[in-house]
């Protein structure tokens, strides 16, 4: 009788518990805490120091606030290698996780093949028993070496351990950090050295950045996070990354003072335009991918919570501005702060989950841009005539910096350009409209939806300076706001200077003209109406998503509007059905 | 007495912001989750974080004794009978700790 000897059992895989993301919002509070700190050791190197003041006193005050200043320098840079290490150690934990789970399948595949063969050899006969011995072997062979893996595995998981373990260890006493760090330069001041001028363009930003070493490029995120986070030029994953550290900075700083009662009347401005970017950033956060299941990625592309008077200055993107294929950028309109970044997120995510849904094979990214210093007087709080004081300066000014953003979206990016597409809606039209027309954006489409008018020069689609047939418009035909536009020949720009400028879902303005009527609208003018464009499953959601992926043909096309000269303005949309695309 | 010029009111109220910051730093160092972290790193962690928030604690202790020597010199100088002129009159408002 011949006997066959079975492949032994794989060993178990140890157990991994731990949360990345916790690892991850750990170090990030260090980074931000290191940001404070280094910010006493720059004032003691400059404002704290007083020129004017002459005599002993002055000499002894200045004698006594230099040891601080180096004593400051030396923690951040201590606290910013832990926080750099902790990052790390979130990134290793994953993989750590992700090589776990390709174990925990392979030793369920082996297990089952053992209790295969095991079957198969209780029921055998002589005749078979080569054969299973062979088979046998082979599985012997790859537990064998899944038990290897496991081992090494282990093994990694424990060297990773003691490496944070001592990296909390090696700075933890002051002593330490005085010896290691004391007088060390901070490798984010010879960089910021070196940084171009306020006049420098985004490609010579870029090429700046580009030339720094990780080490200087990651101490100049946590020491000064302000020199590149609203900088064109720098690719939004470091942007990112140095906007949450000083969004994470200025929330503990404000908070705390708060909680003192000691906020002033700026501080309590700036707080709540800051807790509103923490609110946007989560909104988005905690949506999931509706191809990946996996949270949508988020990037804080521009953070300035004093900007334009205290109104603040937000842009978030759903998904990765530095490698998507395709890359939507949402200019909203009257009424717009920085305190709506919340309501806005949610429409960068509603767009960036649509956009997904209709083309898998796609990567996309969708950022709403509180960039520009928008109307606060909005017609549905204070009707038309409080809005009708509106005029086309803030459009003007806010489409400089819209091209400005774009210049530095464009030339940020390595490898394949993005299929670009700026959404002007409402005032935000006018505000696209005119960076088009004065400065010329680089992007593959445009889309007006809910547009007022877009601007006085702005007379047809090819003024915009991208070709007709990638101009778009949306106009829902209850929408009171759609209505402002120019109509005709005869209006109020021609008779009167006055108004936003014309419809571009007139036909006279040539743009492609797509269905966005909604299914819940009423019998007349509504502004619930001028806000559904970015619904789920709604006509304006498909279409604007099948423009932002690059696929036109998809498009449902509209009617154009047009004012004839015996009667007013016609809308053959008005008496259409609408439908309830897919969007989700 | 030496002259104490209206900056030095100025710069003392910079370092009362300066420990109000690193209170927050403090604070946020102090709030930063352990739990993410796997049982052999929590610990070193915790007590990595309890160190460092002393650190921060002391760094704005230290800031705001620059800013209450600063007021002590103020005062001695207002008091004193060689101030005189406008600048007194604001430098007076340094006096006392406030935002």
């Amino acid at each position: 009788m011949t006997t066959i000897t079975l492949p032994p059992q794989p060993c178990a895989v140890p157990l991994l518990t731990c949360r990345p993301s916790a690892v991850r919002e750990c170090g990030g509070d260090l980074l931000a805490a290191s940001a404070q700190i280094d910010d006493l050791g720059s004032f003691v190197a400059g404002d704290a120091r007083v020129g004017d003041w002459t005599g002993r006193g002055s000499a002894r005050y200045h004698e006594t606030i230099a040891p601080i200043g180096r004593r400051a320098d030396a923690m951040s840079l201590a606290l910013r290698s832990v926080a750099t290490r902790v990052d790390a150690h979130a990134d290793e934990l994953q993989r750590l996780l992700d090589r776990r789970t390709d174990l925990e399948e392979r030793r369920s595949h082996l297990a089952g093949e053992v209790a295969r063969l095991r079957g198969e050899i209780t029921g055998a006969t002589e005749d078979d028993a080569a054969a299973l011995q062979a088979e046998c072997d082979l599985v012997r062979r790859d537990v064998e070496l899944f038990d290897a893996d496991v081992t090494t595995w282990s093994s990694d998981l424990a060297s990773e351990e003691t490496a944070m373990v001592q990296a909390f260890q090696r700075v933890q006493e002051a002593e330490a950090v005085e010896r290691i760090y004391g007088g060390v330069a901070d490798p984010a001041d010879g960089a910021l050295a070196s940084k171009p001028g306020a006049d420098a363009t985004p490609e010579e930003v870029n090429a700046w950045w580009d030339s720094l070493t990780h080490a200087q490029q990651q101490a100049i995120i946590a020491a000064a996070p302000g020199a590149i986070g609203n900088l064109d030029g720098i690719p939004a994953g470091p942007r990112n990354a140095a906007n949450t550290v000083a969004l994470d900075r200025d929330l503990a700083d404000w908070t705390h003072t708060e909680s003192l009662g000691e906020l002033t009347d700026d501080e309590r401005t700036w707080l709540e335009n800051a807790r509103a970017a923490d609110e946007a950033r989560r909104n988005i956060a905690d949506r999931v991918d509706p191809v990946t299941g996996e949270p949508i990625e988020t990037q804080i592309y521009l953070y300035d919570p004093a900007a334009f008077d205290g109104d603040g200055a937000i842009a978030i993107s759903a998904g990765n501005l530095d490698t998507a294929d395709n890359v939507a950028v949402v200019v909203p309109g009257f009424g717009t702060d920085a305190e709506s970044a919340g309501y806005q997120a949610d429409r960068a995510a509603t767009l960036y989950e649509s956009s997904r849904y209709l083309d898998p094979d796609a990567s996309n990214a969708s950022m709403f841009w509180i960039g520009y210093d928008a109307p606060d007087n909005a017609p549905w709080d204070e009707g038309f005539d409080g809005a009708g004081v509106v005029t086309e300066s803030m459009a003007t000014a806010g489409g400089e910096h819209l091209a400005d953003t774009i210049d530095g979206l464009r030339a940020s990016r390595d490898g394949e350009p993005a299929h670009v597409t700026a959404i002007g809606h409402s005032y935000g039209s006018t505000t696209t409209g005119h960076a088009a027309h004065d400065h010329g954006i680089e992007v593959d489409e445009i889309v007006f939806v809910g547009s007022p008018g877009v601007g006085g020069d702005t007379n047809d689609a090819g003024d915009t300076g991208i070709d007709p047939e990638h101009v778009w418009a949306g106009a829902n035909s209850r929408d009171p706001i759609a209505d402002l536009g120019n109509h005709g020949w005869v209006h109020g720009e021609t008779v009167l200077g006055a108004g936003l400028g014309d419809d571009p879902a007139e036909d006279e303005f040539g743009a492609n003209r797509f269905e966005a009527e909604s299914e819940t609208r009423g019998g007349a003018f509504s502004f619930g109406d001028h806000s559904k464009y970015f619904d789920h499953d709604t006509e304006s959601l498909h279409n604007i998503s099948q423009i932002v992926n690059g696929n036109d043909d998809a498009v449902e096309h509209a009617d154009h509007v047009y004012d004839p000269w015996y009667d007013g303005v016609q809308d053959p949309e008005h008496d259409r059905d609408p439908t309830t695309p897919a969007t989700r | 007495m030496e002259v104490v010029p209206l900056s030095v009111g100025v710069v003392s109220q910079r370092w009362d912001d300066q420990h109000l910051d690193l209170a927050a730093a403090a604070g946020q160092i102090s709030g930063a989750g352990t739990e993410g972290f796997t049982s052999a790193v929590s610990g070193a962690a915790s007590r990595f974080l309890t160190q460092w928030k002393r650190h921060a604690e002391t760094l704005g202790t230290d800031s705001e004794a620059r800013a209450d020597g600063l007021r002590v010199v103020i005062r001695d100088y207002v008091t004193s009978d060689e101030a005189a002129g406008l600048d007194l009159f604001l430098l007076s408002t340094y006096v006392a700790e406030q935002r």
